[in-house]
């Protein structure tokens, strides 16, 4: 893994795949996020850093809006533009959005279904009905997740069945399964011991041709392994973001060092 | 106690339990609360058993002098009889349609005119009558009274005649002509106005010349209700014989009774003078075994002569139907005629069957307890408080009880499901703030209130509904009945709303966010989310609430006793899902109609403390399940 790390990082020329201006949101009346920048290139592993309730998961769910869903919140200031869209546009269809930007929570959620239904249940909202094409898509799915070999021979049974990750790996096949370009992952690993962490982190590298990951973790070794660009947050504000190499090995704002060694947060 | 033992080692260490503590008490209390409430349902339950299970022997008892008095064998034939009636009055309703039918226009004609008549009458009547009948004012005493009566009567006139009502179907000069006439009409005349008089002979004649052709199905219909007499006269005669037997049977229950009570205290008392007192009681309450056999041998000796009428009947059952007019004109008048037609064929088996069942009769047969347990649950008939024999089946009560349900529940399921669904997934706090609250204030509506609305906003709207044009393709309409198992079920819908949202709201409410989140980041719209994801996962939760709004329903007592109709008879279900506009009796209805007015401990009493077992354990048994299901999805 630390080879691919050592990867250069300049090669990559994609172009924007999340473009974060001036961004301010409010939950109520507290303001959570202040004023961020961020440009974030496609196929590229973005890692969330920061300590407790400065606000990563908060600038996570606004990418696909999931703070709609919470009464109260807006966004005060700035936007977000996803292939040059401002995604908070009122004519943008969040349907739509979240079927491009998909998310993999940090407590493993599946369905209260056969694991098979939880893999194709994305599919199935749009309207897929052919069976084989289901049956190819939930194989697909959960091979890249390297949770086919587990659960090949119970596909039918209840994915509360599985253990904390695998049903971590189910719900990143259920993300993947409906192919969207950015997955966003809050502290996918939190839950998970240090082999299926591994696992987890392999997935990214191995997806990260197909899909732009932003990952929120608390784990440093993690940022540093999977990710290619890290952004350091700090009381809703955005301290520092640079390439992982650079800002582990040398890190430009005095803040970022103390988090990253551990002398605070 | 424990303080007790532990004062064995007289020493007390660092951890000793102090005495008698306040938390106990409180914990005492609480315990005693609880225990109090179990308590009480135990009690509830065995009385409940030991009135109600009184029930099935005396009603036994009953049904046994049912068949000894010889009730029974007169209701083979009487039960013919009946039919007998019915289809008579079915042809003579029928032959009537067709006539009033065809003289519709004479028939409207007249009833306007008599109309307006009967309106101007009742607003000059009372002083009309204060005129004509006060003594004073005949032999003129006082003139100045009689003068202002009449002033009185010319005012009330005037007032009738302002706004006469509408009379499309007369002329306008016949209209002026009747008013004309009440304008001039003196106070003491009796006779009807003339315009009223002509139209009522025109409608006679109108009848007669339309009876004309009719002719013959009338001869039909006239031999066909004498075909009858003489069954009517021999099971009159019967009647008479077989009450006089069942009283005094009844008489001697009574005294039998009486007697054991009597040496069930005797035996139980101490003093001798006094027990001995009891006992000669008691010997004299002995009563003579009645005399059933002379009677009955009496009765046995009719069964040749009834099963020969019956025959007869037969036969001319069925040359009648071959000679009813095969087809009217007037649609109310083939209807009729269609359900005497539809029933016919029944009623020749019946009477075919007749003779059969008088033979095989007999009055020595035992009625064992199953019958009575099986009459009471399958019965079709719930008959008390009559002279001729009371009949306890549960059938028709259960079947209304059921059918007000299921009209209630097809409402309010889909309803209060749904406005669930809406607050829980869709509606904006603000929604939910308002809508909420206001659902779950119906249950606030006291239901003797809600019975009011019933009967007088909503039955009266129904059946305006009922007679109008654009709504007659709805079976059963237009109603005949305000008050109707349809009217009951939708106010028990209004009822059941409240319990069933909030229920299933819980439900929904519990389901964790963290589904419907993850349903939503994967591209699933609200409504797909809410029927793929929140509806699944609560789904037994949902089922739950639904079986606990049908708990209600069926428990619920005011508003079905003042809405339902309270008509004790299965609903003819020959016209379909009209049945569920007929009236109807419910389980809870007529425990509380009828309780108040039994005497204590008879047979009666004891049947609707059973109908009170059968209720509570149906709604014991929907709970349990609704709470199976609650535990289910708690898990
Ligand atoms: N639903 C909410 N309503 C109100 N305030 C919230 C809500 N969710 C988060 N916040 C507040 O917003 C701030 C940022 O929270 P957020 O969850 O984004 O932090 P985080 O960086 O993800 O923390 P953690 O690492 O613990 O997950 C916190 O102060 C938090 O209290
Ligand atoms: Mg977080």
């Amino acid at each position: 893994m630390n080879d691919h790390q050592e990867k250069p990082m300049e090669s990559r020329t994609s172009a924007t795949a999340v473009d974060i201006r001036n961004l301010s949101f409010n939950y109520g009346s507290t303001q959570a996020l202040k004023n961020i920048g961020l440009n974030l290139k496609r196929n590229e592993v973005t890692a969330f850093i920061g300590p407790s309730g400065c606000g990563k998961s908060t600038l996570l769910r606004c990418i696909n809006r999931m703070n709609d869903e919470i009464a109260g919140t807006r966004i005060t200031q700035g936007e977000i533009l996803i292939d040059d869209i401002n995604i908070y546009d009122r004519s943008v269809d969040v349907v739509k959005l979240r079927r491009q930007v998909g998310m993999v929570f940090q407590k493993s959620n599946p369905f209260p279904s056969s694991i098979y239904d939880n893999v194709a249940y994305g599919l199935r909202m749009r309207g897929e009905r052919d069976s084989a094409v289901l049956d190819q898509s939930v194989q697909e799915s959960l091979e890249s997740a390297a949770l086919w070999d587990e659960v090949k021979d119970r596909l039918q049974e209840s994915a509360l069945g599985l253990s904390g990750g695998q049903q971590q790996r189910l719900c990143i096949a259920r993300t993947i399964a409906v192919k969207p370009t950015i997955v966003l992952m809050d502290e996918p690993c939190s839950a998970l011991d240090p082999i299926a962490t591994a696992k987890v982190e392999d997935l990214i590298w191995k997806l990260k041709h197909d899909y732009t990951f932003i990952i929120v973790t608390h784990n440093m070794h993690q940022a540093a392994r999977v990710s290619d660009k890290t952004a350091f947050f700090y009381m809703g504000e955005l301290v520092e973001f640079s390439d992982t190499s650079r800002m582990f090995s040398n890190p430009s704002v005095k803040k970022t060092e103390e988090y990253i060694t551990g002398r605070f947060g | 106690m424990a303080s007790e033992k532990s004062s064995n080692a007289k020493t007390s260490h660092k951890f000793q339990r102090s005495g008698f503590s306040y938390e106990q008490l409180i914990r005492f209390f609480f315990a005693s609360n609880a225990g109090l409430t179990i308590v009480i349902l135990t009690l509830i339950i065995a009385f409940l058993l030991k009135e109600g299970l009184g029930f099935f022997p005396g009603y036994r008892r009953d049904l046994e002098t049912y068949r000894i008095a010889g009730l029974e064998f007169v209701d083979i034939s009487r039960n013919n009889l009946t039919s007998h009636e019915q289809l008579t009055s079915l042809l003579n309703r029928a032959y009537y349609a067709e006539v009033n039918g065809k003289s519709a226009r004479e028939l409207k004609r007249t009833e306007e005119a008599s109309a307006l008549y009967n309106a101007f009458t009742d607003q000059v009547g009372p002083t009309r009558d204060l005129i004509i009948n006060n003594p004073q004012a005949r032999t003129d005493a006082n003139a100045g009274m009689k003068a202002a009566l009449l002033g009185n009567y010319e005012k009330q006139r005037e007032k009738a005649l302002l706004k006469p009502i509408n009379t499309p179907h007369l002329t306008a000069k016949e209209r002026e002509g009747l008013l004309e006439s009440l304008r001039t009409r003196p106070p003491e005349a009796t006779e009807d106005p003339p315009l009223v008089a002509a139209l009522a002979q025109e409608f006679v004649a109108a009848q007669q010349k339309h009876a004309a052709p009719l002719q013959e199905f009338r001869t039909v219909i006239d031999d066909f209700e004498s075909a009858g007499f003489d069954l009517g006269s021999i099971i009159m005669e019967m009647t008479e014989s077989v009450t006089v037997t069942k009283e005094q049977l009844q008489t001697a229950d009574i005294l039998e009774k009486d007697r054991k009570t009597l040496l069930a205290a005797a035996s139980g008392e101490k003093d001798p003078v006094e027990r001995e007192r009891l006992l000669a009681d008691a010997r004299a309450a002995l009563a003579d075994k009645p005399d059933v056999e002379t009677p009955m041998e009496a009765l046995l000796e009719r069964k040749p002569e009834c099963a020969r009428l019956h025959e007869a009947l037969k036969t001319a059952s069925s040359d009648a139907l071959k000679k009813i007019p095969s087809r009217l004109s007037d649609p109310d008048a083939r209807r009729l005629l269609g359900a005497a037609r539809k029933a016919w064929p029944q009623f020749i088996a019946d009477l075919e069957a007749a003779p059969k069942k008088i033979s095989a009769w007999k009055h020595t047969d035992p009625v064992p307890l199953s019958d009575a347990i099986l009459s009471f649950l399958t019965g079709k008939k719930w008959v008390t408080g009559g002279e001729w024999q009371d009949f306890y089946g549960i059938l028709p009560l259960a079947v209304g009880s059921l059918m007000i349900a299921m009209i209630a529940l097809s409402i309010s399921i889909p309803v209060s499901i749904s406005a669930a669904i809406y607050v829980n997934h869709f509606a904006k706090p603000r929604e939910q703030a308002l809508v909420k609250p206001v659902i779950e204030f119906i249950q606030a509506i006291p239901s003797v209130v809600l019975g009011f609305v019933g009967i007088l906003v909503f039955g009266t709207i129904l059946r305006e509904i009922s007679v109008m044009d654009a709504f007659q393709w709805v079976p059963g309409f237009p109603i005949e009945e305000r008050l109707n198992i349809f009217t009951a079920g939708c106010l028990l819908a209004l009822m059941s709303i409240p319990t069933i949202f909030s229920l299933a709201e819980d439900a929904l409410n519990n389901v964790p966010s963290a589904y419907a989140e993850a349903s939503e980041a994967l591209g699933a719209s609200h409504v797909q989310t809410a029927f793929r994801v929140m509806i699944p996962a609560s789904f037994s939760g949902i089922l739950a609430a639904i079986l606990l709004g049908f708990g209600r329903v069926i428990g619920e007592t005011m508003v079905v006793l003042l809405v339902a109709g309270n008509r004790i008879k299965i609903p003819d279900f020959s016209e379909g899902l009209g049945a569920f506009f007929q009236p109807s009796h419910t389980l809870t209805g007529i425990i509380a109609q009828e309780l108040g007015e039994v005497p204590l401990g008879s047979v009666h009493y004891r049947a609707l403390f059973v109908v009170g077992i059968v209720l509570f354990a149906v709604v014991l048994g929907i709970n349990a399940t609704a709470h199976h299901f609650v535990n289910r999805a708690k898990k």
